[in-house]
């Protein structure tokens, strides 16, 4: 569906669509130590995997989908 | 399909047909620069229009014609024929795309490389005319470009992965290596390359990098792609393009030589220190004895750290001995590599042993047979468990042993011949060992031993002799065939010797010369062929029902005036009759306009017709290689919607006809003393109500007398005809069934249906035709039609106290001729009217009614001088009425088959008039 922003965690949830990385971009300017869980993200946008990329951000669970996870292994390093 | 699609497809069908008519517009005025405007901005509207559905195919080459109008309006590239052709060719698949759609719903997959090619070769002729030199850097540039990415280097993918797909190669599968560059603003055009890069088949593995390094969190911009995406795939090309048709110029498709992943990979652990290994291992190997050196290996790995360097090259080691069979020269180089570490260089590896990982490769057989001479041992690795040999695979055997045995006639050096027949002897072997022919084995190892003990190439000849008429002889151009049909990457043994030529698809490799219209799939349709325009968005039925209640309006309108006549005859309110009609004027006037109206939306100019007619004569003159000037007149001239469409075959026909037949060749015309380019006019113009359409050419007409004796040939009129037809009759035999004066039968014309079905069609609709024709100087055709068929305007008669009607086209005339002037022929009534002897005849009598017509005070009959045909002749009435609109409405029923009446009407008083078919009571 979307981003769910808790606290100082963001919670990825099935598929985020590219008006959320906006959103998401200025969400993360302001938790510098804010931490992603992807476990229920089926695919993400690229826009927002721009914004993961960037930001750095540490990856608190990693998506249970086997073949996005793969994907992102690639290029997110694993924190 | 949905109202929007629809609306679509129609309004697409009515831009296709407007840019086709620019483009010939524009061969006749290429500096017109409004003209050029408007093209441009046909082109530029239909492929917004195809942006709003899923048509990529469609939207890419409009875009491609898009980008070139636009240079050619810009002054940047000048309009020229040759440009005008791939333009029409471009529209015609369009136009196909539409029909697709149409039925489907959708385009096949395949027309996406079509597509491509099409709107490439557009672009290549924006390019070709701009400057040369720059468009030569770019080529360089960019093939500059992809000779470096070229060099694969998978190093990054990791082992296991690597170990995969190096056994699925040699198991016969082929591997591209995928690049996917989207453009930076894609996100804006609603893509998402993470998901179509995930969603790419066969797909073994997959990495995103960034392009650039990432900027402060402040400073990003999300929605600028700087992803890229390689994936290993093992799809099929096609199945790839299908997947990317959005985006074929961002990717780029390398096929993987199957070297490529075997790179040993891990920490040195001190440097070469492993000399040891490497001589007894190359020992082992010269000996021919892997099964020495697997256990050698074997144990090495286990005593390693499996994260070493060295492991990671004897995992490769043992896969490569596995590999069946194994790959001698390949297992050398990798062993060489442990003495430096460095990773093994397969450029070292011969072309043919790279070739012959492939199977079913098939390049030119003398090839083969040299390399086989080489190693002939290696020959049998062309074939992987093949047992069953696939259509390829047998043509590539056949093609081998054809090889061999050119090789085997060769007879110049007899120092060679010894090797030769022995490296002969072991292809022919090798391959029958891989297709599993026992018994061929058998005989060819008699043959070779005799061949080798006589040291003459005789026996061997022998018997790929006997085996070779068994099977049919391969020509060399079904091998070329074949080894067009592979995959790519498989295609040429030098290419593959060196490193794969990457798959490269950007417009800019594609050069002009690739793309020359001759090698491309042509699109173009025979301009009659397409579906006539659906310009009218209302349904016809909406419209005919509403013709048919301003029909009943129309018909109960009328019963006012008797309403009113009845109030003052025989109710006496006289105040009462002058107001119902005064309102009676009113709701007639009202009617009137409203019957107006609905024959408006009916009415479509003939230009529906003539669109076609310049596309038509410039394909066809093209064709016959005659230089014709088109020139139509009064499109604009308008007919009922039925009429208009009823005309467009037999305009065809005609059209084709003078094209054919009428206009000369250039040269015959010069000599003629004529022009060279011959004039085709259509004029369409109104007279009356009729429309008429004149056809006129200035060619070399029609001969009477040739017409007249091809009639008689073919038994069309008898020899009492023949001689005293008139020239002008006898140019209209024309128009009889099965007449034709062509001897051959050609696609455009000669079958012997052409004019009579024009003649039919015409006269279905009640229309007229006619044809004069001078030899030397030309022929013109004239069709009249009604302007509508809904309205019919009859004169209406009386005989024998019955009302008729009759409809005006045929009335020339009405006369009251005295009784005196009758002249009896036998049985037969004529007079001599104006001068001329016409025919007379009574309506009683025709109709079977037994009373005498009427003669009035002054002795005189009531005759009415109609035309039918080209005849004319007398009706003897007993008296005349007004003459009024009427809607006929054919008979149903019983009724349906009386030929005397064409059909019936109501009147005003709700009475039934009945319609007297002329024809068919005479």
């Amino acid at each position: 569906m979307a981003i769910e922003y808790k606290k100082n965690q963001a919670l990825f949830v099935d598929v985020i669509s590219v008006d959320e990385a906006e959103t998401f971009l200025d969400w993360l300017q302001n938790k510098p130590n804010a931490k992603i869980d992807l476990s229920r993200c089926n695919h993400l946008h690229p826009a927002n995997l721009q914004v993961l990329l960037a930001s750095k951000v540490a990856i608190a669970a990693w998506p249970k989908d086997a073949n996005l996870k793969a994907w992102l292994e690639t290029v997110l390093q694993p924190a | 399909m949905n109202p929007l699609l629809e609306q679509f497809l129609s309004e697409s069908r009515e831009f296709l047909q407007g840019i086709a008519e620019k483009l010939m517009q524009l061969e006749d005025t290429p500096d017109d620069s409004h003209l050029l405007v408007e093209l441009f901005r046909l082109v530029h509207t239909l492929k917004g229009n195809s942006g709003l559905f899923e048509f990529p195919e469609m939207t890419r080459v409009l875009h491609a014609g898009e980008d070139l109008m636009d240079a050619v309006r810009d002054g940047r590239v000048a309009f020229s024929q040759q440009l005008a052709d791939q333009l029409l060719d471009a529209m015609d698949f369009v136009s196909a795309l539409c029909d697709q759609i149409e039925d489907g719903g959708k385009i096949e997959a395949e027309l996406t490389v079509d597509s491509y090619r099409l709107s490439e070769s557009l672009r290549a002729l924006m390019a070709s005319q701009q400057k040369q030199a720059e468009v030569n850097d770019q080529i360089e540039k960019v093939t500059q470009v992809s000779a470096e990415a070229v060099k694969l280097d998978l190093s990054k993918l990791p082992e296991p992965v690597r170990i995969e797909a190096y056994k699925r190669t040699m198991a016969g599968e082929s591997f591209y290596w995928l690049i996917y560059t989207p453009i930076e603003t894609c996100f804006f055009q609603g893509e998402d390359p993470f998901f179509t890069a995930r969603q790419t088949p066969e797909t073994l593995w997959g990495q995103i990098t960034a392009r650039e390094s990432w900027p402060k969190l402040s400073d990003l911009d999300a929605y600028r792609c700087v992803l890229d995406y390689e994936i290993l795939t093992s799809a099929s090309h096609v199945e790839l393009l299908e997947q990317y048709r959005y985006v074929p110029d961002q990717i780029q498709l390398i096929p993987v030589d199957p070297w490529s992943f075997v790179i040993p990979q891990g920490d040195p652990n001190g440097g070469a220190v492993y000399e040891d290994f490497v001589v007894d291992a190359l020992q082992y190997l010269d000996a021919g004895d892997l099964d020495s050196l697997r256990p050698v290996a074997e144990s090495m790995l286990q005593l390693s750290n499996p994260d070493l360097w060295l492991s990671s090259a004897l995992r490769w080691l043992l896969l490569l001995i596995d590999t069946v069979p194994p790959n001698h020269q390949a297992i050398t180089i990798l062993i060489e590599s442990l003495r430096s570490l460095n990773a093994p260089d397969w450029s070292l590896l011969t072309a043919n042993s790279t070739e012959y990982k492939q199977p079913s490769t098939v390049s030119s057989a003398p090839v083969i047979a040299e390399q086989s001479i080489a190693e002939p041992e290696q020959i049998n690795t062309t074939f992987i468990d093949s047992k069953e040999l696939s259509e390829e695979d047998a043509l590539a055997l056949e093609t081998i042993f054809a090889a061999q045995l050119q090789i085997l006639q060769i007879d110049d050096q007899a120092s060679w011949q010894f090797g030769r027949v022995k490296a002969a002897a072991s292809v022919l072997l090798n391959c029958c060992k891989a297709i599993g022919d026992e018994t061929a084995i058998a005989s060819i190892e008699v043959a070779i031993e005799e061949s080798l003990s006589s040291e003459s190439s005789a026996p061997l000849l022998a018997w790929l002799n006997a085996r070779q008429q068994k099977t049919s002889p391969v020509k060399p151009s079904e091998s070329n065939a074949v080894s067009a049909e592979l995959p790519l990457g498989l295609v040429s043994l030098e290419e593959q010797a060196t490193t794969p030529e990457p798959e490269q698809i950007t417009p800019e490799i594609i050069s002009p010369e690739l793309v020359s219209t001759e090698e491309l799939p042509k699109f173009s349709r025979r301009p009659d062929d397409i579906a006539s325009a659906k310009s009218l968005k209302v349904d016809q039925s909406k419209i005919d029902r509403l013709m048919n209640l301003i029909g009943e309006i129309v018909v109960s309108k009328n019963a006012l005036p008797y309403l009113a006549q009845r109030a003052e005859e025989q109710f006496g309110v006289r105040e009462l009759s002058r107001e119902i009609k005064a309102q009676y004027a009113v709701i007639n006037r009202i009617a009137e306009e409203m019957q107006d109206a609905i024959m408006q939306v009916r009415m479509m100019p003939v230009s529906f017709v003539f669109q076609r007619f310049p596309r038509l004569v410039r394909d066809i003159s093209r064709k016959l290689g005659k230089e014709v000037h088109l020139v139509l007149e009064g499109e604009e001239t308008e007919a009922d919607k039925n009429i208009i469409e009823s005309l467009a075959d037999p305009l065809i026909h005609i059209v084709r006809n003078s094209l054919d037949h009428g206009l000369e060749l250039p040269e015959v015309r010069r000599a003629a003393g004529k022009s060279a380019t011959g004039t085709l006019t259509i004029k369409a113009n109104q007279e009356g109500d009729q429309v008429i359409i004149e056809i006129n050419d200035d060619g070399k007409g029609i001969d009477p007398e040739i017409i007249k004796h091809k009639a008689y040939e073919k038994n069309i009129i008898d020899e009492a005809t023949l001689e005293r037809i008139t020239d002008r009759e006898a140019v209209n035999l024309i128009f009889a069934a099965g007449f034709s004066t062509a001897e051959v039968v050609s696609d455009l014309s000669g079958r012997g249906v052409g004019m009579d079905v024009v003649r039919t069609a015409v006269e279905k609709v009640n229309g007229t035709i006619q044809l004069e024709s001078e030899v030397g100087l030309g022929t013109k055709i004239r069709i009249s039609l009604p302007l509508s068929m809904a309205v019919t305007k009859v004169m209406i008669i009386e005989s024998d106290n019955q009302v008729f009607g009759l409809p005006m086209d045929h009335v020339v005339e009405i006369v009251r001729i005295p009784v005196s002037e009758l002249i009896s022929i036998k049985q037969s009534k004529t007079t001599v009217f104006r001068g001329k002897i016409v025919a007379l005849k009574t309506l009683n009598s025709l109709l079977g009614l037994p009373t005498e017509p009427l003669v009035n005070s002054d002795n005189e009959v009531a005759v009415l001088i109609a035309r039918i045909g080209n005849e004319v002749m007398g009706l003897i009435v007993d008296d005349f009425h007004e003459t009024i609109d009427v809607i006929q409405k054919p008979l149903t029923g019983v009724l349906a088959g009386l030929g005397a009446y064409s059909g019936s009407a109501l009147m005003g008083d709700g009475s039934v008039l009945m319609i007297l078919n002329v024809r068919g009571i005479l």
